[in-house]
């Protein structure tokens, strides 16, 4: 049963981190590769300003939070939509929007990793967790916070993108941009409020992790992006329920994985999805049927 | 001259060396097939290499001939399963098979020496081999993209509806483009292990991606020139421009992301662009005048075709 | 109005009369839509075939049955007495069918020459070497020599075209396959078109073309088939196809008056 809490807490920051990729891949198409970057960057501006006077864990949070929407929405704008001007077409675009983002990605890792000398980072903090034990149970404070976010905004969204009128328009911009740009749908505002809610879900998702472990280590993120890739592909790309979905059976995975004591096939549990669903259902669990196959 | 060899012989060895890893990318790429699974083969080729040795005390090129099939074998069979699969999800479908190979070191036992790796697979490699090998495929790389080959390759990228149209069996290129990234990278792998004379689990990972990617990108994925182009720039511009020192990943970032901005086709397709507009700057003045072309057999009075790019009259 | 060439006075050199391709009740569907459902036709060497129809009767769906790009649902493509119904796509070169598409589809980062030569690229060595110097030829012929080093995107829409046309004649086919071959071009050019088709049949190369544009189609055709919904509505000479009742309804709808 703990385990089970354990992996409810992994499944909720693979989401958070998750949520953010899948929207905008889903929604506008571009599939951000320095989303890593970001989640790990946001945490460790926060720890920068937390070394001189502890931070109080909202307001390092916070911080995280709009950094992360900061370095999304400046990687949109000096990246990725020049290049979307520049491309022939969708399809080179992509693969462009796919390099230029691994291009970006490497720079905050670099300068993470120089000024902690590739050390893991924490955040200086008055906040300690507090551990709850029930039924014997231990839950900390953190992880509670990990779970509601992660729970909260999951579904919130997914409700959201489902109901509201904006996120119809997102939809739409996901399943044909040209058609839906020429019934008013401004792509351009869109795709910046768009990577400004992925970053700062990112930014989020680091700061919790961090307060989480005490610390995370520069080369975090991109060990998670190879995670989110499988949820997404599992849940179905443009799917956020499926992403809810998705992050929670990956995280139970390697949980029971983990527990039945072949911790050194953890990450295969990723790629093997990865490799399978593709092969097998390509659109994932709940995913749109236009998965390209030749 | 020789003092600057034998100093810069590690950087010399590299260049050719990440030429291999790049190519073992840049070869299906060059046929329209996003795969990485070339460097899945680097790791395997590896893998078997330093095995061969270390288990079964084979000598150098023994152990690099069985590297190189046992990756390229390999590499075909997963071309098999994920053939059909397009762009992104190719590349991360590969990218998860690379994966999926250090794991598989991981957990090899006392086979692959799991999590630490083999050593003392010390091959006797000179810098000469190195380059006799990147020589051998690059030669046979430049018979592809000449005359009749080259283009029916080109077709099957950029059109491959266009090129079974034209004949052109597109997925037996594919295949095979499978089957050759998995040779070359296998060979790169089985160079530089028995180079080192180790291997560990750690050394098959995304960066590895990363790095044949943007070695790619900014030389330019059209030919191997771009790939030697790459190489040659990332390999020796910490050298060459000794203040980036520590900057160095950060400059490689920007690089990579203003060729992606920038230079889609890399330096190369700079390059070749350039000599396209020099060779044809006679024809090309023709036509912004507007006129001189004698008229058609058919009578044609000019004027018309020889207004330049002009989209069709719906 | 330009009237067709007297192209009855020379015989092809495949022998006019000669079955050349057969299509037997072939049928394309697609999930619920039938795009093509029950056309058989014959076409004899030495003739040019046009088939008329409005947008969404099936015709470009045909076309790609044809040359084996769309899978048929039911059905059988002979082409010089070879069943090639169930052979791959790419077979269909060989064969001796050559096509142009609806829009222009060139390599954009290779010169016109090479675009050209791709066109005999997979033919075999002993037919090349017959060939040497075709894509010159061709490229004479169609007033593009010139420019042979340049790229397509250099060029205009009608000199696009015509590289297309000279890629899909240089290795000499026995069966040209047209689709849509005077989009966007202005009458002048429709009817260089039309008279590059005389010639070419002249020459013995029997054309199937794919049109819109009915004044072309009857200025440049031996023989029309009409479709429309997937289905044969008419067949015959032009002229004749042109007054059927059927046809005028799928043009011009039921209360449809005679075409000029």
């Amino acid at each position: 049963m703990q385990d089970l809490l354990n992996a409810a807490t992994l499944g909720s920051i693979y989401l958070l981190f998750t949520l953010g990729m899948a929207l905008a891949w889903g929604t506008i198409g571009i599939l951000n590769f320095a989303h890593g970057a970001t989640f790990m960057f946001s945490a460790f501006v926060a720890h920068v300003l937390s070394r001189e006077t502890p931070l109080p864990f909202l307001a390092a949070v916070a911080i995280s939070v709009v950094v992360g929407a900061l370095m999304s929405v400046a990687t949109q704008v000096l990246a990725f939509q020049q290049i979307i001007k520049r491309a022939k077409s969708q399809h080179h675009a992509e693969l462009r929007i796919l390099i230029g983002g691994i291009g970006v990605a490497a720079i905050p890792l670099a300068i993470a990793q120089r000024e902690t000398k590739s050390s893991p980072f924490g955040i200086n903090s008055d906040y300690t967790a507090t551990v709850f034990e029930f039924a014997g149970l231990r839950l900390s404070s953190t992880a509670l916070v990990i779970l509601i976010a992660g729970l909260g905004i999951g579904i919130g969204l997914t409700v959201w993108l489902r109901r509201s009128r904006q996120g119809l328009a997102l939809r739409a911009l996901g399943v044909d941009a040209e058609t839906s740009a020429g019934m008013g749908v401004n792509r351009q505002v869109m795709a910046i409020g768009t990577m400004a809610v992925a970053g700062a879900l990112a930014g989020l998702a680091g700061a919790l992790l961090t307060f989480h472990l005490s610390a995370i280590a520069p080369e975090t993120g991109d060990q998670l992006i190879i995670k989110a890739f499988a949820i997404v592909v599992l849940g179905g790309l443009g799917s956020m329920a499926g992403a809810v979905i998705g992050s929670y059976v990956l995280a139970g995975t390697e949980t029971l994985v983990l527990v039945a004591g072949h911790g050194t096939w953890v990450d295969a549990v990723s790629f093997g999805l990865i490799f399978l669903i593709l092969l097998v259902r390509p659109q994932g669990l709940l995913g749109r049927k236009e998965v390209r196959r030749t | 001259m020789n003092d600057w060899y034998l100093s810069n012989i590690v950087l010399v060895q590299s260049t050719f060396t990440t030429l291999l890893l790049a190519l073992s990318v840049q070869i299906p790429m060059r046929m329209g097939v996003f795969s990485f699974a070339g460097i899945g083969a680097y790791g395997i080729g590896g893998y078997v290499a330093a095995m061969c040795m270390v288990h079964r005390e084979w000598t150098t090129v023994p152990a690099i001939v069985a590297g190189t099939l046992a990756a390229g074998i390999a590499t075909f069979l997963l071309g098999l399963v994920v053939q059909r699969l397009t762009g992104l999800y190719m590349g991360m479908a590969t990218i998860a098979f690379t994966l999926i190979v250090a794991v598989l070191a991981v957990n090899g036992g006392e086979w692959t020496g799991g999590a630490s790796g083999l050593f003392g697979a010390l091959g006797d490699i000179t810098t000469g081999l190195i380059i006799g090998c990147a020589v051998v495929v690059v030669v046979l790389l430049q018979f592809t993209e000449m005359g009749g080959l080259g283009r029916r390759i080109d077709t099957v990228r950029e059109d491959p509806e266009l090129a079974n149209a034209m004949g052109i069996n597109v997925a037996r290129y594919r295949r095979l483009s499978f089957l050759a990234s998995g040779l070359v990278g296998g060979l790169a792998g089985a160079l530089v292990t028995l180079l080192r004379s180790t291997i560990t689990p750690d050394l098959v990972n995304f960066h590895l991606v990363v790095l044949a990617l943007t070695v790619i990108v900014v030389g330019g994925s059209g030919s191997w020139i771009g790939a030697l182009i790459g190489s040659l720039i990332f390999v020796w511009l910490p050298t060459w421009l000794v203040f980036i020192g520590e900057w160095e990943e950060i400059v490689y970032g920007v690089i990579v992301a203003l060729a992606a901005i920038f230079l889609p086709s890399g330096v190369l397709g700079v390059a070749k662009n350039l000599w396209h507009r020099f060779r044809t700057r006679d024809e090309r003045a023709r036509l912004k005048a507007g006129g001189g072309t004698p008229a058609g057999e058919t009578g044609d009075a000019g004027g018309r075709g020889l207004v330049p790019s002009v989209e069709g009259e719906a | 109005m330009t009237t067709r060439a007297q192209s009855d006075a020379r015989p092809a050199d495949r022998g006019p009369g000669q079955v050349l391709m057969e299509i037997r009740d072939a049928a394309v569907h697609f999930g619920g839509v039938k795009a093509v459902d029950g056309i058989s036709m014959t076409l004899e060497a030495g003739k040019i075939y046009g088939v008329l129809g409005p947008n969404g009767s099936g015709k470009s769906t045909l076309l790609g049955a044809v040359t084996r790009l769309t899978p048929l649902t039911r059905g059988e493509v002979v082409f010089d007495s070879v069943d090639y119904t169930r052979r791959p796509a790419h077979h269909v070169h060989r064969l001796g069918i050559a096509r142009t598409f609806q829009t222009v589809r060139l390599l954009e980062d290779r010169t016109v020459r090479d675009n050209i030569l791709l066109g005999q690229d997979t033919l075999a060595r002993a037919s090349r070497k017959e060939l040497a110097g075709a894509a010159e030829d061709v490229m004479e012929r169609l007033d593009i020599r010139e420019y042979a080093r340049m790229r397509p995107d250099e060029l205009s829409y009608g000199m696009q075209r015509r590289v297309e046309f000279a890629r899909a004649i240089v290795g000499k086919p026995k069966l040209l396959l047209l689709d849509e071959p005077t989009a966007g071009m202005n009458s002048a050019e429709r009817e260089e078109v039309g008279a590059l088709m005389r010639q070419l049949l002249d020459e013995g190369l029997t054309q199937f073309i794919v049109e819109h544009d009915v004044q072309m189609m009857v200025d440049t055709c031996d023989y029309l088939f009409a479709m429309n919904f997937g289905k044969l509505i008419a067949e015959g000479l032009p002229q004749d196809v042109v007054r059927h009742e059927a046809v005028q309804e799928a043009y011009l709808g039921k209360r449809g008056r005679k075409h000029a």
